[in-house]
C-alpha cells in the first residue's frame, strides 16, 4: 500500500471516443463496454486508481449513462462506498435554457468548478476510458511531484494504425502523439500523419488541482473546448509539460476493429498475465455459478467468465458471464457478450455478439478476421 | 421494533470426521462447488426466504470464517439493524464459558436475539447443502399453530437407524423423537432445522441451563424436555436437495452431484434461488489450445492446458500441460504440474501436486477411497498418494504416501 502522503483525486471521462465506437455504444458508452470476459472498460482505470491509494474518484458523464449508473451502482465494488470522497457522478449541467451538452473536457470540467475548488486532494488525475491498462499511480504521481511539472502527460510508444490515420478532426475525432526530448514534452501532435511507433498520449494526465482550476476558468472564458488540443498544445511554452512513458500492457480500443484484436490479443496468456498481473481489476458482481463444461464439449484456447453452459465446440473465443452454447454448435474466433445464447448446431466465426443475443439452432453466421461481424444487443439470428 | 424471524447459524463445530480439511478452518468455512463455502448454503438461504438477521455461532477456528463473513455484504446481509453477526463466545461477569452444546451456544446469547424481539426463532446448521424456502416452513408452523418445527427428510427404512428420528401422527404431529435407535418407529430423519416460538425456546434454554446434568444439546435435551410436556410439535416435510457434507467421502460426493444437476437435483444454475459468496476477483478462466475440459465445472481464475475430466476446479487453480484430472475436487490456488495424474480425490487449497506426482485412486482401480491432500501440502515429483490417505504434510518427492 501506499506509504507516500501525496494525495490525489481521479477525473474520469467515460464518453471520449464513442464516436468511434458506434456499433457498440447504441445503448451504453466507452467505459461501459464489455471487456475480456468479466469487465466493463471503465473496471481498468477504476481499479487502477483504487489499487494507487486514489479514493476519490469523479466520473464526469456526458450521454448514454444508464448502463454505466447500473454498472458502478454505489462504487462497492471498488472499494469506493466511503464517507468521505468515493465514487461522484456527475451528469452534465444544462445550460439553464437549452438543452445543449457541453462539447468535450473543458467545457465539462468547467461545468464543475465549484466541486473542484472544494476537493481537498493536492492532485488530480485526468483519464479516459478507451485505453486499457492496470497502472500502479503511485510512482507516477511521485515522480510528477519531484519533477516540479505543472502537467505530467502519460504515453506509451504504440503503432499508429491505418485507421488512426483517417480520423475526422471536423467530428472531433483527435489523438495525440508526443515529441519528448528527455521527460520534457517538446510537441504535442493532433492526428499525426507519420506512421509507426508513436508516442501515443494515453489521455491521462496529472495536475495539481489549483493548476487544472485555473486552466480550466481561463481557458473557458477564451472558449476553448478541447483540453489537450487548445489548452496544453497552446501553453506548450509557458506550462512545464512533461511526459512519463507508461511501459507495462496497454490495449487501445479505438474502434471496432481494435476492440476485436485487443481483446483476441488477451488469448495469449503472456499478454493476459501482462494486463491483470497481481493488481486486481474490479468489476461488478454477478454471483453467477461456476461454468459447466459437460460431456459433449470441446474447447480450445477460450477465456470465459463464469456461468456458462458449453456443450458444444469452442476455439479461440472470449465468453462473458451467463454465455450458452448448446450441442454440436460450433463457434471460432468468437466473442460473445452477456448472456448471448447460441443454439444446438449453430455454426459462427468471427463474430461479436453484443449481450443477450440469440443465435438460433443451424443459423450460419461468419465475419471475418479484419472486419468482424456484429450482432447488436438482444438481436435473434 | 421487532422482526418476526431471526435465524440462528450454529458454526461452531469443528467438523472432525473431515479430517486435515479442517484442521485450520471450521467446518461452515470449507470450500464446496467451486466458488462457495458451505455457509453460503444457510446464508443464501436465509436471505433468499426474506430473514435478514442471522447470528452466527463460532468456536472452532473461526479465523477464515470470520474474515469470509466479513460485514456481509455477498449475502446482502450488512443491514443498518439486523444483517448478519458473528457470535463467538464471549467473558462474562461471572460464569464465561465456551460453547458447551448446540442449546448452550444459543443460551449464552439470549440478550443478542432478545434485541430483535422476534416471535420466531429458526436454528440452522452450518454444515448442510440444501436450497431451502424457510418462509414456507415458518408458514406450516403458523398454520399448524405450533410452537416447534423441525424440518425432516424421508429417508430409505434401512438407513433410518443412523438418523435422529421423529415419529408424528397423520397430522405432522410429533409423538415421539428417537436418536439413532435400532428399532426405527418412523424414517423421519431430522434436519436439524428447527422454529421455535421465541418465548418457548427462551423458557427450555432457561430451565435447561439449571440443570447440571444436562449436555444443553438441541437432540438430547430441549427436544425430549418439549415432548415431555406435550408441546406443540410438528414435522415440515422437505423433499428437496439435501446432504449432510460431514464426512470426506459424503463432501466429495455432493461436489460430483454438482456435475450431474440433471439427476443430481442440486441445481446450482437457479436464477430464482441464487447461492451467493465472496467474490474471488480473478479475471476469467482460460481452457488454452491443446487441453480437454468436459463434464466439469471451471471458475474464475483457472488456467488450464492439461486434461480436466468429471472435475470440479475452484478459482485460480492451474492444470499444466500433461497433468491428468479425474474425478477430483480441486481447491482454490492449488497447482498440478506436468505429467501428474490426480483423481478421485479432494486436493484442499494452495497445495502443489508436482510433476508426475499421482494422488489417489485410479479410474481402473478397485477402490473407492477419496484420497485428501491438505492446504498448502506439496506432493514431490514422482511421488504416489494411496486411494484413502489423508495427506498433512509434505510428500517427498519419489515417495508412496499409502
Amino acid at each position: 500500500m501506499s506509504n507516500s502522503n501525496i494525495s490525489a483525486m481521479g477525473l474520469i471521462f467515460p464518453n471520449s471516443y464513442d464516436k468511434m465506437v458506434p456499433e457498440l455504444v447504441l445503448q451504453r458508452l466507452m467505459a461501459s463496454i464489455p471487456f475480456a470476459s468479466r469487465y466493463r472498460l471503465i473496471d481498468f482505470i477504476l481499479s487502477s486508481m483504487v489499487n494507487s491509494g486514489i479514493d476519490n474518484i469523479t466520473i464526469l458523464v456526458k450521454k448514454n449513462y444508464h448502463s454505466l449508473m447500473d454498472h458502478l451502482g454505489s462504487g462497492r465494488e471498488w472499494d469506493l462506498t466511503r464517507k468521505n470522497g468515493g465514487l461522484t457522478i456527475m451528469p452534465p449541467f444544462a445550460d439553464r435554457e437549452s438543452t445543449h451538452v457541453y462539447a468535450d473536457r473543458v467545457e465539462a470540467l468547467a461545468g464543475i468548478l465549484p466541486f473542484l475548488r472544494e476537493q481537498k486532494e493536492e492532485y488530480a488525475i485526468i483519464s479516459d476510458c478507451n485505453m486499457i491498462a492496470n497502472i500502479d499511480f503511485k510512482p507516477i504521481l511521485a515522480k510528477h511531484v519531484e519533477s516540479g511539472a505543472d502537467v505530467t502527460m502519460m504515453y506509451s510508444s504504440k503503432l499508429i494504425s491505418d485507421y488512426d490515420l483517417q480520423r475526422e478532426p471536423e467530428r472531433g475525432e483527435f489523438y495525440y502523439t508526443l515529441e519528448v526530448d528527455g521527460d520534457k514534452v517538446e510537441d504535442i501532435k493532433v492526428n499525426s500523419k507519420a506512421p509507426g511507433i508513436n508516442q501515443v498520449s494515453m489521455n491521462m494526465y496529472i495536475i495539481k488541482r489549483t493548476k487544472l482550476i485555473s486552466l480550466i476558468e481561463e481557458g473557458y472564458v477564451r472558449g476553448k473546448v478541447y483540453f489537450e488540443r487548445d489548452i496544453l498544445l497552446d501553453k506548450l511554452d509557458e506550462l512545464d509539460i512533461r511526459g512519463y512513458e507508461y511501459t507495462g500492457y496497454t490495449a487501445l480500443i479505438s474502434n471496432v476493429k481494435t476492440y476485436f484484436s485487443e481483446s483476441m490479443a488477451l488469448l495469449d496468456e503472456k499478454n493476459a498475465k501482462a494486463l491483470f498481473g497481481d493488481n486486481n481489476i474490479y468489476t461488478k458482481i454477478r454471483d453467477d455459478n461456476p461454468t459447466r463444461y459437460t460431456k459433449d464439449s470441446k474447447v480450445s484456447n477460450v477465456t470465459a467468465a463464469d456461468g456458462c453452459v458449453i456443450e458444444g465446440h469452442v476455439e479461440n473465443s472470449i465468453l462473458f458471464r451467463g454465455v450458452k452454447i448448446g450441442k454440436g454448435a460450433v463457434v471460432k474466433n468468437c466473442i460473445l457478450m452477456q448472456d448471448t445464447v447460441v443454439e444446438a448446431g449453430a455454426n459462427m466465426e468471427y463474430v461479436i455478439a453484443d449481450k443477450d443475443v440469440l443465435v438460433t439452432s443451424g443459423a450460419n453466421v461468419h465475419g471475418s478476421d479484419i472486419f468482424p461481424m456484429l450482432i447488436p444487443k438482444r438481436k435473434t439470428v | 421494533m421487532e422482526k418476526e424471524m431471526i435465524a440462528m447459524l450454529l458454526a461452531g463445530g469443528q467438523g472432525s470426521r473431515l479430517y486435515a480439511l479442517t484442521d485450520k478452518l471450521a467446518k461452515p468455512a470449507v470450500p464446496f462447488g467451486g466458488k462457495y463455502r458451505i455457509i453460503d448454503f444457510p446464508l443464501s438461504n436465509c436471505v433468499n426466504s426474506g430473514i435478514d438477521t442471522v447470528g452466527i455461532l463460532t468456536q472452532y477456528q473461526p479465523l477464515v470464517l470470520n474474515e469470509y463473513i466479513g460485514n456481509g455484504q455477498p449475502w446482502d446481509l450488512d443491514r443498518l439493524y439486523g444483517g448478519v453477526h458473528v457470535l463467538p463466545p464471549y467473558q462474562k461477569a461471572s460464569g464465561s464459558d465456551w460453547y458447551k452444546g448446540t442449546a448452550n451456544a444459543i443460551c449464552q446469547n439470549i440478550s443478542f436475539i432478545d434485541r430483535y424481539n422476534p416471535k420466531y426463532v429458526i436454528i440452522l446448521s452450518g454444515d448442510q447443502i440444501c436450497k431451502q424456502d424457510y418462509s414456507e416452513m415458518l408458514a406450516f408452523h403458523k398454520a399448524k399453530h405450533a410452537e416447534f418445527s423441525v424440518a425432516v427428510m424421508e429417508v430409505p427404512w434401512e438407513e433410518a437407524s443412523r438418523f435422529g428420528l421423529m415419529v408424528a401422527d397423520e397430522n405432522d404431529k410429533i409423538t415421539e423423537f428417537q436418536e439413532k435407535p435400532k428399532n426405527p418407529k418412523s424414517n423421519l430423519a431430522s434436519m436439524g432445522i428447527y422454529i421455535f416460538n421465541w418465548d418457548i425456546l427462551k423458557k427450555y434454554l432457561l430451565e435447561d441451563e439449571e440443570d447440571p446434568n444436562s449436555e444443553n444439546d438441541f437432540g438430547n435435551n430441549i427436544i425430549p424436555n418439549l415432548l415431555r410436556d406435550n408441546r406443540d410439535m410438528y414435522a415440515y416435510h422437505f423433499s428437496g436437495y439435501w446432504k449432510d457434507v460431514g464426512t470426506i467421502s459424503s463432501l466429495w460426493e455432493a461436489n460430483m452431484e454438482v456435475l450431474d444437476p440433471e439427476n443430481s437435483g442440486i441445481d446450482l444454475f437457479d436464477e430464482n434461488w441464487k447461492i451467493y459468496s465472496r467474490n474471488s476477483g480473478y479475471p476469467g478462466h482460460h481452457i488454452a489450445a491443446g487441453a480437454s475440459v468436459i463434464d466439469s465445472m471451471i471458475t474464475d481464475g483457472c488456467n488450464v492446458y492439461g486434461t480436466v475430466n468429471h472435475s470440479i476446479l475452484f478459482g485460480g487453480v492451474t492444470v499444466e500441460s500433461g497433468a491428468y484430472v479425474e474425478d477430483a475436487v480441486i481447491m482454490n490456488n492449488t497447482v498440478i504440474k506436468s505429467g501428474a495424474k490426480v483423481c478421485h480425490c479432494i486436493v484442499a487449497e494452495g497445495a502443489v501436486i508436482e510433476s508426475n506426482a499421482v494422488v489417489g485412486a485410479m479410474p481402473d482401480g478397485q477402490t473407492d477411497g477419496v484420497a485428501t491432500i491438505a492446504s498448502g501440502v506439496t506432493v514431490g515429483a514422482g511421488a504416489t498418494v494411496g486411494p484413502n490417505a489423508m495427506v498433512r504434510e509434505d510428500v517427498k518427492e519419489g515417495q508412496n504416501h499409502e
